[in-house]
């Protein structure tokens, strides 16, 4: 018995060492933009410098417009996840529930989706998007995540699971396929769409290449963007504190929703693995 | 009952909005990139392209040619880079899911603490890294030099930059792998170790010839994605070293990104992408044939 509680604290014990060590980037971050500017870290007093202060968010919420930025964040996230819910939910159905000539290619394409991520395609993307006229605006960022071959496979999962018999009485009762999506099918796989949605929300909020290549100005850029534009504008070295002010700023907003909402993220991220 | 006209087209109707956008985000770049991964551009702009066939893909691999003798390069960093990353995040990864799935006083602090990488966007988790490698300032140096050690080059070394660029994307990839393990772990009734252990099965036992086996599929999972990602690995580069020094710590996509400006580089950006499009592919598919059959054996 013993033996048996010594393991137990020695594995307590390795488990905090290695979340210690994990959390050191986000701890430091936090440390630094407190630091006075004129106070680098150096041998002998790593943590803190003479003073607590805020300056460096101060500094760093000056040189970026991070208000339009975050605006800009949030019109691509959420303009991408509306039109991606109605796009899911009608192919999903489709999929799950009725038959049509063609339907396994189609699924086909929908896998061969899922193995070459879009951001891969991107010198033709963008190509695609200069065509269209869609440079350097909001649905540049959006419209190529439109189409989800993981959302659909998703929802065609989901929907299967909803008893058929469900379906036959709104049948009976005069519902059309409308109103059987609405009142039948999403009401029953609201765990489903809220996984989707924060997957969805996370990944696009924390996209920067294919936002860094199809958009110019600060009006449509979302925050990585900036934050990559603050990264080459700081002078690095005397300005660290300011730099990851400024980081801190950007990734804040999910790691706080993480804080209140562990478990939903957990098992959203979980639940986007099973296919 | 026949079906009505409006039947027949209904689920046509139901999938085409979403595959306008997979047709043209997905499909047509596809076969686009292939086409156009065949022509060189004409000296002149206004010219149109010459058909080269497989030249383009001769000269990436040509030690002579202006690209292909950094091509060859960066494929080999890429490949090395992706398999170190699987090589350590995965083990690490279950090692993670195996301390957090058991019930300890402050598990919501655990987690917080092990998973929170996976939810920043990599622009800035590379923000802050580019303080802890810092040369002059950095946090790794202060601490080195505070032991009476000399600083290491970080990014700057090009023996080391590959090293340091691989360990922050570990950091990040084990946070994110860990989250499938623990839902594995999960999944496996406790009734299994129950009898296992009334069978005197020590804990190495169970963990060797029970979780292990058991998880096979989430492994599958984990190493497939660590690898998709790693094969399209960008934000560390932009922010840290912009794949220098020589090429020495240089990726493959963020190549491609770096190639795309010069228009005399057209075919070769779509010879580029095809050769990535082909090795996510391969190893794709060669994934899931593996365990696809391996589960039909179970059956």
């Amino acid at each position: 018995m013993t033996r048996r509680k010594w393991r137990s604290y020695l594995v307590t014990a390795v488990t905090f060492v290695l979340a210690m060590i994990w959390l050191m980037p986000l701890v430091f971050s936090v440390l630094m933009s407190l630091r006075p500017a004129t106070e680098p870290i150096n041998v002998g007093n790593i943590f803190f410098g003479s003073t607590l202060t805020l300056d460096n968010y101060h500094n760093a919420w000056q040189v970026a417009p991070w208000g339009r930025h975050y605006l800009n964040s949030l019109i691509f996230v959420f303009g991408t996840l509306i039109v991606q819910l109605v796009t899911i939910t009608m192919a999903g159905y489709a999929f799950a529930r009725l038959r049509f000539w063609g339907r396994d290619v189609l699924l086909g394409v929908l896998l061969l989706q899922l193995m070459i991520p879009t951001g891969v395609l991107l010198v033709q993307n963008f190509a695609t998007v200069r065509t269209l006229g869609l440079f350097d605006t909001h649905w540049a960022l959006m419209m190529p995540y439109w189409g989800s071959a993981f959302g659909v496979l998703m929802m065609r999962q989901t929907f299967r699971a909803v008893p058929f018999e469900l379906e036959e009485a709104a049948r009976s009762d005069g519902a059309n396929w409308w109103q059987l999506i609405r009142h039948v099918y999403v009401p029953l796989s609201l765990p489903a769409y809220i996984s989707f949605a924060i997957v969805s929300i996370s990944s696009h909020w924390n996209e920067f290449l294919w936002p860094f290549i199809v958009t110019r100005s600060e009006d449509v850029r979302p925050l990585t963007a900036g934050l990559n534009k603050l990264f080459f504008t700081t002078e690095v070295g005397a300005q660290y504190g300011q730099l990851l002010a400024g980081t801190l700023i950007v990734i804040a907003p999910l790691v706080v929703l993480f804080v209140f909402f562990q478990r939903q993220f957990i098992e959203s991220f979980a639940s986007s693995g099973l296919k | 009952m026949p079906k009505t006209a409006f039947q027949r087209v209904f689920p046509y109707l139901l999938v085409l909005p979403t595959f306008v956008f997979v047709a043209l985000f997905t499909l047509y770049p596809v076969t686009r990139t292939v086409t156009d991964s065949l022509y060189k551009p004409a000296r002149r702009a206004a010219d149109p392209s010459v058909f080269v066939f497989l030249e383009n893909y001769a000269d990436l691999f040509d030690s002579t040619h202006y690209l292909g003798a950094r091509f060859v390069q960066i494929l080999g960093n890429t490949f090395a880079f992706t398999l170190a990353t699987v090589v350590f995040s995965v083990p690490l990864a279950f090692l993670f899911a195996l301390l957090l799935n058991r019930q300890l006083r402050g598990t919501g602090f655990l987690r917080f603490a092990i998973f929170y990488p996976a939810l920043l966007p990599l622009i800035g988790a590379a923000s802050i890294w580019a303080f802890f490698y810092s040369d002059t300032i950095g946090l790794f140096n202060t601490i080195l030099r505070g032991f009476g050690l000399t600083g290491v080059n970080w990014l700057g070394d090009p023996n080391v930059v590959l090293y340091a660029i691989v360990l922050l994307n570990i950091w990040k990839q084990s946070s994110y792998c860990m989250i499938f393990y623990l839902a594995g772990l999960q999944n496996i009734p406790r009734d299994i170790y129950e009898a296992a252990q009334l069978d005197g099965a020590g804990w190495f036992y169970q963990l060797r010839y029970m979780t292990v086996p058991l998880l096979r599929r989430t492994t599958l999972f984990v190493v497939l994605i660590t690898v998709t990602y790693s094969f399209q690995t960008v934000e560390q580069l932009q922010v840290l070293n912009q794949g220098n020094p020589a090429d020495r710590g240089n990726l493959l996509l963020y190549f491609i990104f770096q190639s795309i400006g010069e228009r005399r580089n057209w075919g070769y950006v779509n010879a580029m992408t095809v050769v990535l499009v082909l090795l996510l592919l391969a190893f794709t598919l060669t994934n899931f044939l593996l365990f696809e059959r391996r589960d039909d054996d179970k059956a």
